[in-house]
């Protein structure tokens, strides 16, 4: 059997490392027969954007940590919040995630 | 173009100041040059200060779920995809199969493929063989990739490499050591500081994925990835981002080949 100590270990290598690194390196040897804007690589990056905005939605709604004192209704509120800056802030990122992170860092003072 | 006799001169790694992308008004340039402008490049970076941050929340999340330090600098060194490592993480902290955590993570590392695909044309000119691209390959994350599409195309050819390998160096070892620094603090922050840095990753995840949005389809399956995943968390079952993913995205698709059907049918 394996030692438990090591398993952390050996899932990051298994799970996290192998199933990431097969895309990156099959991409390297396709990319010259790839077609960007192929029907079946749209639909394959739909599914990954529909995935990691459910990453998003999952987080947010079933958060880790120190997150799950915070009150529902203050999370969702600090991921509009920042979103709309950042649409308001002619697309900036930055003062989108600033002003997410404000309104996320007082809702967990004040509810903490 | 005198290039050979510049060498002597540029050992200096990082250049003073260095404005953007604009580059050989004065061809200085031997490849480590390039390298270390890459890595400054890196250094000035907005999503790469976004990314040492999450990546400080990472460590903290891995130090809150029981997850041990080195196992987590290890991931963000070899995974270097955040999602990835959170779901890794997370199935850990939930207890789920390996082959269950490999294949969602597989499914959202999909994403890898037609962003490295995008950028290898950049990243293959000139004595770059087969092991050089895959390392290189292996720095597509999405901070490096959003800074190595905006730059590298501007860029003179024998540049690209040695460029991207610098801020891809930079970016991975900075963020290997903000997992260190999420770790050792979580336990010292206030608790609202550390609430603030575990919510970097969904935030700044939602935010850049809105400002990657290229077309229809990227917008659409954004938002029905967002609406179907409450769903599909409460009778989803283990699964539930995997069938979020697939019904987001084929919603999406559906919705584009309706309108590129009809679109056709109204130009003919």
């Amino acid at each position: 059997m394996i030692d438990a100590a090591l398993w952390p270990y050996l899932l990051v290598i298994l799970a996290g490392f192998l199933p990431t690194e097969v895309w990156r390196s099959v991409a390297v040897i396709f990319a010259r027969r790839l077609d960007e804007d192929s029907e079946a690589l749209i639909f394959v990056r739909g599914v990954a954007t529909a995935l990691l905005a459910a990453v998003v939605a999952r987080l947010v709604l079933i958060p880790p940590g120190e997150l799950e004192a915070v009150p529902l209704f203050v999370r969702v509120g600090a991921v509009v919040a920042g979103f709309l800056v950042y649409l308001g802030a002619r697309r900036s990122v930055f003062l989108g995630i600033l002003f997410g992170e404000i309104v996320i860092v007082a809702g967990a003072w004040y509810f903490g | 173009m005198p290039v050979g006799r510049k060498r002597l001169s540029s050992i200096r790694p990082v250049p003073e100041s260095s404005p953007a992308p604009q580059p050989d008004s004065e061809p200085p340039a031997t490849p480590s040059t390039w390298f270390w402008r890459g890595a400054f490049a890196g250094v000035t970076s907005v999503q790469g200060l976004v990314l040492f941050a999450s990546m400080v929340g990472f460590g903290g999340l891995c130090r809150d779920i029981g997850f041990p330090l080195g196992a987590a600098m290890l991931s963000t060194l070899l995974v270097w995809a955040l999602p990835a490592q959170v779901l890794v993480v997370g199935g850990y902290a939930a207890g789920s199969a390996t082959a269950v955590i490999a294949l969602a993570v597989g499914l959202s590392s999909i994403r890898m493929f037609p962003m490295t695909a995008a950028i290898m044309p950049y990243l293959r000119g000139r004595g770059a063989g087969l092991g050089t691209q895959l390392l290189a390959a292996h720095f597509v994350a999405v901070t490096a990739w959003i800074e190595g599409m905006r730059r590298l195309p501007a860029m003179a050819p024998e540049a690209r490499v040695p460029f991207f390998f610098g801020i891809g160096t930079f970016l991975i070892l900075s963020a290997t050591f903000a997992t260190l620094i999420g770790f050792l603090l979580a336990g010292m922050l206030p608790r609202s500081l550390a609430a603030g840095l575990l919510f970097l990753t969904p935030l700044s995840f939602l935010i850049q994925l809105a400002h990657n949005a290229r077309d229809l389809v990227d917008r659409l399956s954004l938002a029905f990835g967002l609406l179907l995943a409450p769903f599909f968390a409460a009778y989803g079952g283990r699964l539930d981002l995997l069938w979020t993913g697939l019904a987001g995205g084929a919603a999406a698709w559906a919705v584009h080949r309706f309108l590129k059907k009809r679109k056709e049918k109204g130009g003919a």
